[in-house]
């Protein structure tokens, strides 16, 4: 939660053009082809089970992308991430329900509700900061949560609003597969979209927003301008992720956001490092399948049946376990262990760096 | 709690915003304790309060016949536990941000509720019954009713809140635990011992969240919905302002009344929304409260 | 005589990957006023936190070596037991407390003795008679001078043998750090308080001190009396900004010319 720890020796570049590339050493580029292949090639030769595995790791990475460019990057602290995944996840459910909207409408304006929520959650951090700020953001979620929770009760939807597979231009969207593609795609638009909005004008006055406001606005960034982009870029986004998650659920229900998931988003870009993309998509990957493997474990112990139907507590034990773990022994979370090894080898044979000057 | 709905005269209604305001003052001021000292809110106290009405439960089967022994067990209880959250965990994140710890609460929270689940199944509990305390009604002048263990919590908010307001303005004790939660640094360079003073904070609160806890659990049992209860009453501790005892009593007021007349008078659905609407308001208006300190005097 | 607080060979390492201070040797008898020279970086904040118990906040640790007081090993010692046993701490930053009144301020500390906290603020207000006009005051308001003031007072309160007071003179008007260095010699000579102090201003600390170190890079380059301080001339030209006015090459530059001096 702190600053970036340093680096132990650089990497060196020599121009601008080199500093803000995306893909910035060869061994990068290798790397993501590599992986690009991997992913390509995988729900060709997975079971149903891990392609829903890997399509819910896509589907949470659109969602710490989008909290970890507000909180990890902007600096701005959500506790209501849930809230605005509700709010898209309702806006689909509605229009598709009570207008029969298709989803290249639902979709877009599910984003835009998500963005215009995103003024809502983000005005209050124009007064307030850090704990205050966190506080008003729970508190807004509430409000959302009751929203839909009157929604439902008002129009009947007691258990939740069911809806079908979309349809686009005839193809009608379901299976594993199919999923599996339009969720890599999305997660993959969100990551180049951080990315390149990181490495631009906004980027650079969120990072030293986060780092200084006083400073920042010294510096003639219009802090609050950046403020509400940061909550709207990140709003919509999520309202967006909440949106494909009601399409790929097929079912829409207020329990389904409820204070635990905003945690775990939370939980995601901590558990991933504050401050870094590679961050959030590893966080979202070890949120998301923590559950199973829990499940996985439970499953090997001698008296399994006994915690069968208690499952839910002992991954609310287990989950709570992990995030104090990392809260109290690595706070730069999953990239800062990344970085440890990485300093360690470049380091090596030392310890530590040396200091300037040399003799003992 | 056991008001009836339908009886709707301004005695009954006074006699529930006094109920409701009391179980939020008794809970919210857990709440200032530990921010007063070290700018952490705790978002686990709602768990704890629960895990102290489990301490009851507990109890209750190791001291049937005993009542009072149980009771006074299971507060005993409490405060070591909240010592121990302190040493065991909280303690490792002194000197880091708030926000870490307010995290770290937070997930100290979910594990407790994993574990309290794990121990004591997820049925609801009734202590009233189990140590053979009926909980009756008293009948009050005006055709309102009250029952005994509200009466009783109204009593124990009082007395604790006098407690904690002697113990303030005991030799220095007061300003010290200000000054450690205003710079925690600079008053371990000034003799004051920020272990302890966490730790007796994480204890107080711990022992009245979870008298609070025990009280409810005696009166309407032990549910789910006492985690909601904690978590509505941190709006009345920053209403009123996050490191002031007064303003948690005024801040307790001022939702409890809120959330009464809200549910008679617009929509019962309400009552779980109505404090973080009030929260909203006030974090527009007064950030810090009615009577917290300003904070954050920033001189560059 | 035994000093009173003595540091050996101290190494102390950040985040477990950058060295700030080795091989630190100090020494500091009672009664004298010692100050801590370099420039920033140069591990004189390092040390004094060290010394006071406070490397733990920023992810330091003490890697070598040992502090000793009064013949006691401190280095692992808490901050609050160290400032109970006598090494009281004026930071450079965050040096009151901000939502406090000025008399709650110095009520709130803890000292050696519980004796008699009123003739201690006396004898506080004595030194500091400015601070009596102003006992009702907000902390956070006060002008940056007033704050010095406050946080040594508040630090005597502590009746502390040692007094370790960090960077005393930034972003304070000369005449006022010329008042608050006559003070800390007041505060030497009636309480008998022994002093650290840290200085960047050269001029300012060698104006009070008896004896100085003087930091670069993490270690002790150079130490000895005042007297002997003033007249060296690597202090004279590089801290007290004395040249010696002829033309200078590229080998005159400070770097090389104090590399050459000092490691032959």
């Amino acid at each position: 939660m702190s600053d970036r720890m340093p680096r132990a020796s650089g990497y060196f570049r020599t121009g601008y053009a080199q500093e803000i590339a995306l893909i910035k050493t060869r061994l990068e580029r290798v790397s993501l082809v590599v992986f690009v292949a991997l992913l390509i090639a995988f729900p060709f030769v997975a079971s149903a089970f891990y392609l829903d595995l890997a399509t819910q790791v896509f589907l949470a990475a659109i969602g710490s992308l989008s909290l970890m460019l507000l909180t990890g990057f902007a600096g701005q602290v959500s506790l209501g991430h849930a809230g605005l995944l509700a709010a898209g996840a309702f806006t689909a459910g509605i229009l598709s329900k009570e207008l029969n909207a298709p989803i290249f409408v639902t979709l877009p304006c599910a984003a835009a509700i998500g963005a215009l929520l995103g003024i809502v959650f983000g005005l209050p951090s124009l007064r307030l900061r850090g704990l205050y700020l966190a506080v008003s953001t729970l508190a807004l979620h509430f409000v959302v949560i009751y929203l839909g929770g009157e929604y439902e009760t008002k129009r009947g939807f007691s258990t939740g609003i069911t809806i079908d597979a979309p349809v686009i231009a005839g193809l009608r969207l379901y299976g594993g597969k199919v999923w599996y593609f339009i969720l890599l795609a999305f997660a993959a638009a969100s990551l180049l979209i951080c990315a390149n909005l990181l490495r631009s004008r906004s980027g650079r006055a969120w990072r030293a927003i986060r780092a200084h406001e006083t400073v920042a606005s010294a510096l003639g960034i219009n802090v609050a301008a950046y403020k509400l982009l940061a909550f709207v870029i990140s709003s919509a986004m999520a309202a967006l992720a909440g949106a494909l998650f009601a399409y790929y659920r097929g079912f829409v229900s207020v329990e389904a956001f409820s204070l635990f998931l905003s945690i775990q988003y939370v939980a995601m870009i901590i558990i991933g490092g504050m401050g870094s993309l590679l961050g959030a998509l590893l966080g979202a990957a070890f949120v998301t399948l923590f559950p199973y493997l829990i499940e996985a474990v439970m499953q090997r112990l001698p008296n399994a049946q006994a915690y069968a139907d208690v499952l839910f507590a002992v991954n609310y034990a287990a989950f709570g376990m992990v995030m104090i773990g990392f809260l109290i022994f690595e706070p730069q979370g999953l990239f800062g262990i990344w970085r440890r090894i990485q300093s360690y080898f470049l380091l090596w044979p030392f310890k530590q760096k040396p200091i300037a000057g040399g003799r003992k | 709690m056991a008001t009836p709905f339908g009886d709707s005269t301004v005695l009954q209604l006074a006699v529930n915003i006094v109920v409701l305001s009391a179980i939020y003052a008794l809970i919210a001021c857990g709440y200032v304790l530990i921010y007063r000292v070290s700018r952490v809110l705790n978002l686990a106290h709602g768990e704890l309060m629960m895990l102290g009405a489990y301490l009851l439960v507990a109890t209750a089967s190791s001291f049937a016949g005993n009542p009072l022994v149980a009771i006074a067990a299971a507060i005993v209880l409490s405060l070591v536990v909240g010592v121990l959250v302190y040493v065991l965990l909280m303690r490792k994140m002194t000197g880091e941000m708030a926000l870490a710890a307010v995290l770290t609460t937070v997930a100290l929270g979910i594990l407790l509720r994993g574990l309290m689940v794990l121990i004591w199944s997820a049925q609801q509990r009734y202590p009233g019954q189990d140590l053979g305390l009926p909980n009756m009604a008293i009948a009050l002048p005006g055709g309102a009713r009250i029952s005994i263990f509200a009466a009783l919590l109204v009593i124990a908010t009082m007395l604790i809140y006098g407690g904690l307001f002697a113990f303030l303005h005991f030799g220095n004790w007061g300003i010290r635990m200000r000054a450690a939660g205003q710079n925690p640094l600079l008053a371990a360079q000034r003799g004051i011992n920020l272990h302890a003073i966490y730790a007796l904070a994480w204890g107080l609160s711990t022992l009245t969240g979870s008298i609070a806890g025990m009280l409810i659990a005696l009166d309407s049992g032990l549910t789910n919905t006492m985690v909601i209860i904690g978590l509505k009453a941190f709006p009345a501790a920053l209403v009123g302002g996050l490191d002031s005892l007064v303003g948690a009593l005024v801040g307790a007021l001022i939702i409890a009344t809120a959330e009464v007349l809200s549910i008679q008078y617009i929509d019962p659905l309400l009552s779980d929304v109505v404090p973080f609407l009030v929260l909203i308001a006030m974090l527009i208006v007064r950030p810090w409260g009615l009577f917290g300190t300003r904070e954050e005097l920033d001189r560059v | 005589m035994s000093p009173l607080l003595a540091v050996d060979k101290l190494e102390v390492v950040y985040h477990r990957t950058i060295t700030a201070a080795q091989g630190i040797n100090l020494t500091v008898n009672a009664g004298q006023i010692v100050a801590i020279l370099g420039t920033n970086g140069a591990g004189k904040t390092t040390t004094l936190r060290a010394i006071s118990g406070f490397l733990g906040i920023d992810d330091a640790r003490v890697t070598e070596g040992s502090i000793t007081f009064k013949g006691q090993r401190i280095d692992s010692r808490p901050p609050h037991e160290i400032a109970r046993s006598g090494i009281v701490l004026v930071p450079e930053r965050d040096k009151v407390f901000p939502n406090l009144t000025v008399a709650e301020n110095l009520s709130a500390a803890i000292g050696l003795g519980r004796a008699d906290r009123r003739r201690r603020e006396e004898a506080t207000f004595a030194l500091f008679p400015h601070l009596a006009d102003l006992r009702g005051r907000i902390a956070g308001l006060l002008s940056g001078g007033e704050r010095q003031m406050l946080a040594i007072a508040s630090a005597l309160m502590c009746q502390p043998q040692i007094l370790l007071v960090d960077e005393l003179s930034l972003g304070l008007a000369p005449i006022v750090v010329e008042d608050l260095m006559a003070r800390l010699v007041q505060i030497r000579e009636q309480l008998g308080i022994t002093i650290v102090i840290v200085e960047q201003s050269a001029a300012v600390a060698l104006g009070i001190a008896d004896y100085g170190y003087v930091l670069e890079n993490g270690r002790v380059v150079l130490d000895g009396d005042r007297a002997r301080l003033m007249a060296h001339g690597d202090i004279q030209e590089f801290y007290l900004g004395h040249t010696s006015g002829d033309r200078r090459s590229y080998r005159s530059v400070k770097q090389y010319r104090r590399s050459r001096r000092w490691y032959g």
